[in-house]
């Protein structure tokens, strides 16, 4: 097992060392450099101080020195500078991350609440009219694009029934920290989490019927069932304990989804987090926070698989890659 | 030992074939009720959006009028008009080709690739299995929409093909893993290794022997990812690194929505490209299901 | 002059383990086997599932790569070859499978099956190449209009006459026939074999007839040769393994045959009894300190055994 760990963190590493220079490159070929945030602050400087500017910011370096000084840089926590906010960019994401992390765990949460329950029934009592149900708003689900979901959300929920805020994270108005702020926060999280949460079900709910569905056959399951064992205990015993590690295990896998969700969700609900920051800084070529920000996503996306894979081989050593 | 009556049939007329796997599919779609309206209802919509296309002048509907912004549905404008004054319906038939068009196309691109990709890796095994798996296993781990994004954005010259390119650049992995686990099995049978010992060349086993075996998965896979392929397209348009201007997408009237004004009171710009891309996306869907069940022999319905 | 000459063969699969999946080991699935075919003769290869004789087999006819040794057919050396150079001798060597389901591609129609080997050997007219099928095909005992349906149509002796006709239809010199009829019903094993008896006199073949039964293989065999382990414990004609069995191993395989006659039952419990014994006291005496047989001695023109 920690064998298998430790070959697994190998992989990793080629694959991050990978990232960063794909990331690097597309930074390079980004129109704008280190010195665009400066230029920006004093559009008259003259050529010479600008080429004075370039050998101390070691843009007239070769690229490869050029790449281990970013790479360094990362790893002290210098992502530069944001010349659109023309404040550290570590600065601009931290206050930012909170509403992601938050958006996220909330559609995390609303996906387990939503999905264990139904992917029971489902799978407890197949082929009733309930499963049938289940099943085919999982269909639609898998088919359903979240953009098209979450704008139809948005305009039956917060526009036209008026039930729910329409954008933002918090009322303006509210005082940070008090009651009314926290509930309004709540309140603002609701309508992106649920619109997230309600297509990320899927999975799950599939997952879970199926290994329901199997289990219930197998063996152990007749022998106690056989020996009197109430369903409901063996339900819970049996089938559902050796189901809950894997659905655990797939939140790794998950951060790919949520990273690409949260781009659309705060985009249509005009959430200030890092994947609204992500479509603004592209659109106003703010390229230091969009390196930024892609590498954080790509390195989350490669620890989330990581974390998974282990977690899964853990749980069924059959799945340990070679 | 006769075991075959032989019967009155001319030895060379029987040319009756048991069941290929696409008629198998075939038979199966049509039993499924679902399935089969989503087949009608599909074909419906593109007979529509290809024939009208066909007589619809895409410079004059995307030509701005001013006398005639946001006017809500009418005789004129079957779904009003937009906030230039342009024709909904127009657009949404215009949009709705290009976005079938261009999803089929990655569908298809990214589906050669992946098949060649997975049945050499699959098939040859060893160091060129090895290597292609970790440039997919690289691949997959990236942050997909944030890179096409980026590169959509500092793309110099970005058109129609570029897009596709980008997106076909990283959608074939799937794909290619999915066709080498299928080879690497199908690579163990002794049909192969007779194959072989026949003297069949590699290239001619791989297309001749094993592909025909692996259709019906390649259907499905196809079947699915065009749906999917739609709606990344379409959502890429939306946030507005999709299609380029010049070639509006279902994408870029739901992208209308953005303003709050259009969204809340102007339904008629939005929605109907909205649920045309749903109504696409389910239809293909239980199309690709009810294949999925045909091709798993024990979850048939027929 | 021998037909085929297998020489010190070595097959060795390599085993990865360690934190950098390096080979670590290696199983010797063939452990230096020599022996060699007649013209017109029948060679059994006897032995214990997993003992190698499918890896002897596939090697042969270049479906794995030999570790060491040569293969001499007709004096070339087949393990020495290229894929190019190989081409010419496919023509002349030919298998049939031990599975008659997997070896036959489920989406093919028998004409293209059995046509398979003329596509690549000989360029005939469609015509041409139904009636070479539909003549192949009367050969193993399948009606010609056979040649439009898939094997599923078929049944398990059917398919596997369709998988000989294939091997027949370029005229092979050498079949290798691994376990054949394992897979049939114990009805059906006696038809196909004697089938293949009697195109092996039709068209003069010979079989390296690969089997783990020893009654088929005194059917079938001319000679013998009984394989443990990945290596021959005892070579010899059909006269020489079955009444005068030498190895112990040969003997244990010997006592172990079924006996149809109930009367002889309670006898052959006995002996069978007896030979575990002598087996577990004379183990080491046949076998060296590793478990390992030791090289052929002959003692006799035709029959060696593995004895130090
Ligand atoms: N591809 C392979 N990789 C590793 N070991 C193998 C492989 N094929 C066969 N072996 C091993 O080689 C030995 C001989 O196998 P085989 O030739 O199939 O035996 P037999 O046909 O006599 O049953 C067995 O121990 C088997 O486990
Ligand atoms: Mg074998």
């Amino acid at each position: 097992m920690l064998k298998f760990i430790l070959r697994r963190i190998l992989i990793m590493i080629p694959q991050l060392f990978l990232l960063s220079v794909l990331i690097f490159l597309l930074a390079k070929a980004m129109p704008g450099d280190a010195l665009t945030g400066q230029l920006a602050a004093n559009p008259k400087m003259d050529p010479q101080t600008l080429e004075e500017m370039k050998e101390k910011l070691g843009l007239n370096d070769p690229v490869h020195i050029q790449y281990i000084r970013w790479v360094k840089n990362m790893l002290h926590g210098d992502l530069g500078l944001s010349y659109t906010h023309q404040q550290p960019v570590t600065d601009l994401l931290a206050g930012r991350v909170g509403n992601t992390v938050l958006l996220s765990a909330a559609i995390l949460i609303l996906t387990y609440l939503i999905a264990i329950p139904l992917g029971i029934v489902s799978g407890r009592w197949t082929d009733t009219w309930a499963d049938k149900l289940i099943v085919g708003y999982s269909y639609i689900g898998y088919a359903t694009p979240l953009f098209i979901f979450a704008l139809i959300m948005l305009f039956i929920f917060g526009f036209h029934l008026g039930w729910f805020p329409t954008g933002g994270s918090v009322d303006i108005q509210v005082e940070e920290g008090t009651l009314a702020y926290y509930l309004s926060k709540l309140n603002h999280l609701m309508l992106p989490a649920l619109s997230g949460a309600l297509i990320n079900t899927v999975v799950t709910i599939q997952y879970l019927r199926s290994e329901i569905i199997d289990t219930k056959v197998k063996d152990f399951v007749k022998t106690a069932r056989a020996k009197g064992v109430p369903e409901r205990h063996i339900y819970w015993r049996h089938i559902l304990r050796n189901s809950f590690l894997p659905i655990a295990a797939f939140l790794g896998y998950e951060i790919t989804g949520l990273i690409g969700g949260s781009v659309f969700l705060e985009s249509i609900y005009s959430y200030p987090g890092l994947g609204q920051l992500f479509l603004q800084s592209i659109m106003q070529r703010d390229y230091s926070v969009v390196t930024a920000l892609v590498m954080i996503s790509g390195v989350a996306t490669l620890v989330g698989t990581l974390l998974s894979d282990i977690i899964l081989s853990a749980v069924d050593p059959r799945i340990r890659i070679e | 030992m006769k075991l075959e009556a032989n019967g009155p049939t001319a030895v060379g007329t029987n040319v009756e074939k048991s069941p290929s796997p696409l008629s198998i599919m075939w038979r199966e779609l049509v039993h499924d009720r679902l399935a089969l309206g989503s087949l009608i209802v599909l074909t419906i919509i593109l007979l529509i959006v290809y024939g009208a296309s066909l007589f619809l002048d895409q410079e004059e509907i995307v030509k701005v009028d001013f006398l005639a912004i946001h006017s809500p549905p009418s005789a004129e404008h079957w779904l009003g008009t937009d906030y230039g004054g342009r024709d909904v319906f127009g657009q949404l038939i215009i949009g709705a080709r290009n976005s079938f068009t261009i999803g089929l196309a990655i569908t298809l691109i990214t589906g050669v690739i992946g098949l060649i990709v997975g049945l050499v890796a699959g098939y040859f095994g060893g160091w060129v299995d090895n290597i292609i798996m970790r440039i997919i296993d690289f691949i997959l781990v990236l942050p997909f929409l944030m890179l096409v994004i980026v590169f959509v954005a500092i793309v110099p010259k970005y058109n129609v093909l570029t897009f596709i390119l980008i997106m076909s650049a990283f959608l074939w992995t799937g794909k290619a893993r999915l066709i080498r686990a299928k080879t690497l099995a199908e690579r163990e049978l002794d049909y192969v290794s007779a194959s072989k010992t026949l003297g069949t060349p590699d290239w001619k086993i791989i297309l001749f022997q094993i592909l025909p075996n692996l259709s019906s998965i390649i259907i499905v896979n196809l079947t699915l990812n065009l749906a999917g392929n739609i709606g990344i397209e379409s959502g890429l348009t939306y946030l507005g690194f999709g299609l380029p201007e010049s070639t509006p997408s279902l994408g870029t009237l739901v992208s209308y929505a953005t303003n709050p004004d259009v969204l809340q009171n102007k339904w008629w710009v939005w929605l109907p490209a909205s649920l045309l891309i749903l109504v696409m996306m389910l239809c293909i869907n239980f199309i690709g299901q009810a294949l999925k069940r045909a091709a798993d022999a024990r979850q048939r319905l027929s | 002059m021998a037909l085929l000459n297998v020489n010190h063969l070595k097959v060795y699969y390599p085993v990865r383990g360690g934190f950098f999946r390096r080979v670590i080991d290696h199983v010797r699935a063939v452990d230096d086997v020599s022996f060699s075919l007649n013209q017109g003769e029948t060679y059994g290869l006897v032995g214990e599932s997993g003992c190698g004789k499918t890896t002897t087999g596939r090697t042969i006819i270049g479906l794995i790569r030999a570790t060491a040794g040569e293969v001499l057919f007709e004096g070339t050396d087949l393990t020495k070859l290229n894929r190019r150079q190989f081409h010419a001798y496919r023509k002349d060597i030919q298998m049939i499978f031990q599975d008659p389901y997997s070896s036959l591609n489920p989406r093919k129609r028998v004409l293209d099956i059995v046509a398979e080997p003329l596509r690549n050997f000989e360029k005939l007219s469609p015509q041409e190449e139904r009636k070479k099928v539909q003549y192949v095909l009367e050969r193993v005992g399948l009606s010609a209009e056979s040649i439009y349906k898939y094997p599923h149509e078929f049944s398990g002796g059917q398919r596997q006459r369709i998988g000989i006709a294939r091997a027949l239809t370029l005229n092979p010199k050498l079949i290798i026939a691994d376990e054949p009829v394992s897979a049939l019903d114990v009805s059906v094993q006696a038809q196909v074999l004697n089938f293949m008896k009697d195109i092996q006199q039709e068209y003069g073949l010979t079989y390296l007839f690969i089997s783990h039964d020893l009654g088929i293989i005194r059917h079938m065999c001319d000679r013998i040769g009984i394989m443990y382990r990945g290596r021959l414990v005892e070579e010899g004609t059909s006269e020489d393994i079955f009444t005068n069995p030498q190895h112990i191993y040969t003997k244990r395989l010997l006592s172990a045959i079924p006996n149809a006659d109930p009367r002889d039952r309670s006898k052959q419990a006995a002996l069978r009894r007896e030979v575990e014994e002598e087996y577990a006291q004379a183990y080491s005496h046949y076998f060296d300190e590793n478990g390992r047989a030791y090289p052929l001695k002959p003692i006799s023109p035709t029959h060696s055994v593995a004895i130090p």
